[in-house]
């Protein structure tokens, strides 16, 4: 490897040319650029190209969303919150909302959504005249040409499985993982079960205490649960764990 | 001193003579010369600078006391934030000290994408500095220039990640996605095109007398002076330390591509302007290289491993060769899901420090031109 620059200047060669050569330069440009189309675009107008990836405003899909408040936790600048709505059979549920006055475009909520409902959004136009204009509700947030690559998609391989010579991506990152339950601290309260966005935990009795009440312990469907952590974090005793596959 | 018009010698005979107070003036924090907010307090002896204070803190966020209230994957977006001239270098260091804590090693295709991912940033940071040092010398078009073509290499970062700046591409165990379909080709005729700009914009430089003059021969450190004050990248290397962290202290896999450390023995501003521009030279050719590797390992290959999100505790230390010096991160990890302490060396904090051993002795319209090749970053030093 040779010094590209540094083997052809080793000195000044300033006394050389003195200013000469610089305006040669910008002749030239002048030369080329003269004879050729300005590379501005008029903007509002007109617009420059961005790729598929590009990251703008977060885009909700509100069909396939569950309410899990997986995006609420992963979101750096806390700009996700979850409200009430109707949907379209006018049932209430729970769906997220977009401050986009503190949304850093950072595209976590779209990563970390295990059902690939948030997406990002090539929309980068968002001035509006009010703060309260810049909160996105659900309905709002949904985007008409939402495509393929905008659910960004984390590809992940297991330590494992490279270790076993299989390094093969998988497409979810936390679908791997799933809660267990540690039987002895749990008191069978069933908040686990209402908490659940995607009713993959059940209930069931097993056997009766000294009183007489019903032993209730929470079953979890593992095709049904999506990992969201929700069952975790509600637990009053700690009694269910996230097992980490590695 | 050769190149200066009036020698500097003569003019200090001449003012010994005269009986004058020394004037302190106070440049920033909203001057031209600094590119952001600090202040610098020269104490001028007529044109020549006999004192000089840096102040920094203006732009302070509490950046490493909000980290202890974050869990880790949260805090890369706000690495990205560090520095806005080199957000990936600074996001990949954070992953880096994350990883070393975890004990993971990554799989090859990400090291290779984030050295191409860092090189691009540090071509884009060293073009943002060349602007400054083109308008602190008074050349519009110099900065003109360099601009136009750190707008191709911020179309890259689009290209790649989806974002131009505030990028958050590495993540803790890889990075955020593959490289994209013929991501390979726009980077090399990126890479072919810039080097013949470049030389367009050398010769708008090197060729004048005028630009030659402002920087050869003046603010002269030495390395006894560099080793004190703890300057650290180009600037370092422009005053005769060899010593690169990519080559003598590898990361990642730097030690499998092949690149030239350019270091100069002058040590005065002119030698730092060439070590950076040298090293847009070099990143070019790194970047081919680890283009090649990536390309060489395949569509289907890992780039980023699943990672346990609690780290257990203990104490990680990385560093990292930054476009502007050697920065630092040091982790106290206590065993939960968030850091309890993580601290920052930024290179320009300390580099910055160097303003005093730097300007002395100039004249006063050569401070903009010698503190340029700082390179200051105020989102850094006072983080």
């Amino acid at each position: 490897m040779a010094m590209k620059y540094l083997d052809k200047y080793p000195k000044n060669l300033a006394k050389s040319g003195w200013v000469l050569k610089p305006l040669v330069t910008v002749l030239r440009l002048f030369a080329k650029t003269a004879t050729r189309k300005p590379v501005t675009v008029l903007y509002p107008y007109e617009k420059e190209w961005i790729p598929d990836n590009y990251r703008g405003r977060p885009g909700l899909r509100f069909d396939k969303c569950v309410g899990c408040g997986m995006c609420v936790r992963m979101c750096p600048t806390a700009c996700i919150k979850l409200v009430e709505v109707a949907d379209d059979d006018g049932k209430m549920v729970m769906r997220p909302q977009v401050n986009l006055g503190r949304c850093a475009m950072c595209g976590y909520c779209a990563e970390y959504c295990p059902v690939d409902a948030m997406t990002v959004t090539p929309e980068y136009e968002l001035a509006e005249y009010t703060r309260f204009d810049l909160i996105y509700g659900p309905r709002r947030l949904h985007y008409e040409g939402t495509t393929e690559g905008m659910e960004v998609k984390l590809e992940v391989t297991l330590p494992s499985d490279i270790e076993n010579g299989n390094p093969e991506r998988r497409v979810s990152l936390f679908d791997l993982d799933r809660p267990e339950l540690i039987d002895n601290k749990c008191i069978g309260c069933k908040k686990c079960a209402k908490v659940c966005p995607v009713d993959a935990i059940e209930m069931v009795e097993k056997g009766v205490n000294d009183k007489g009440r019903p032993i209730l312990r929470p079953i979890i469907d593992n095709g049904k649960c999506i990992s969201c952590k929700n069952c975790v974090l509600d637990c009053p005793k700690d009694a269910l764990v996230i097992k980490e596959v590695l | 001193m050769t190149d200066s018009i009036v020698p500097i010698k003569e003019i200090e005979e001449n003012m010994e003579k005269m009986d004058t107070d020394k004037m302190w003036v106070i440049m920033g924090p909203q001057h031209p010369f600094s590119h952001g907010l600090w202040t610098l307090k020269v104490q001028l002896d007529g044109e020549i600078v006999t004192d000089a204070e840096p102040i920094v803190g203006y732009l302070h966020r509490g950046w490493e006391k909000e980290t202890e209230n974050r869990e880790y994957p949260k805090i890369i977006p706000m690495a990205d934030r560090l520095c806005y001239a080199a957000s990936m270098t600074y996001t990949h260091l954070y992953c880096m000290t994350v990883e070393k804590a975890l004990g993971i090693d990554i799989p090859e295709k990400a090291k290779y994408i984030r050295i191409v991912a860092d090189e691009v940033c540090r071509i884009q940071s060293h073009l943002m500095w060349l602007a400054a040092v083109g308008t602190d010398l008074g050349n519009l078009t110099v900065f003109l220039w360099c601009m136009r073509e750190r707008e191709y290499f911020l179309d890259l970062n689009v290209k790649l990640c989806g974002a131009r700046m505030t990028t958050n591409y590495p993540r803790i165990g890889g990075v955020r996605n593959d490289t994209t379909d013929l991501f390979d080709r726009d980077i090399l005729r990126t890479v072919d095109r810039f080097e013949k700009a470049l030389w367009d914009i050398i010769y708008l430089i090197d060729d004048s007398s005028i630009f030659v003059s402002r920087m050869k021969g003046i603010s002269i450190l030495t390395r006894e002076q560099v080793a004190n004050v703890g300057l650290t990248g180009p600037a370092m290397r422009g005053c005769g330390v060899d010593f690169d962290i990519r080559r003598d202290d590898p990361y990642d896999n730097y030690d499998k591509v092949d690149f030239e450390v350019p270091v100069l023995t002058a040590g005065d501003s002119y030698s730092r302007y060439m070590i950076r521009v040298e090293e847009m030279f070099q990143s070019c050719d790194i970047i081919r290289q680890a283009v090649q590797k990536v390309k060489a390992l395949g569509k289907n290959a890992p780039y980023r491993i699943k990672t346990p999100s609690k780290v257990p505790a203990g104490t990680t230390f990385t560093r990292l060769e930054d476009p502007r010096g050697e920065s630092l991160m040091y982790l106290v990890s206590d065993g939960t899901d968030r850091p309890w302490r993580l601290k920052v060396r930024s290179p320009i904090f300390v580099n910055v420090s160097s303003a005093k051993l730097q300007s002395v002795g100039t004249r006063i319209a050569d401070v903009p031109a010698v503190l340029a090749q700082i390179d200051m970053c105020l989102g850094e030093t006072d983080r």
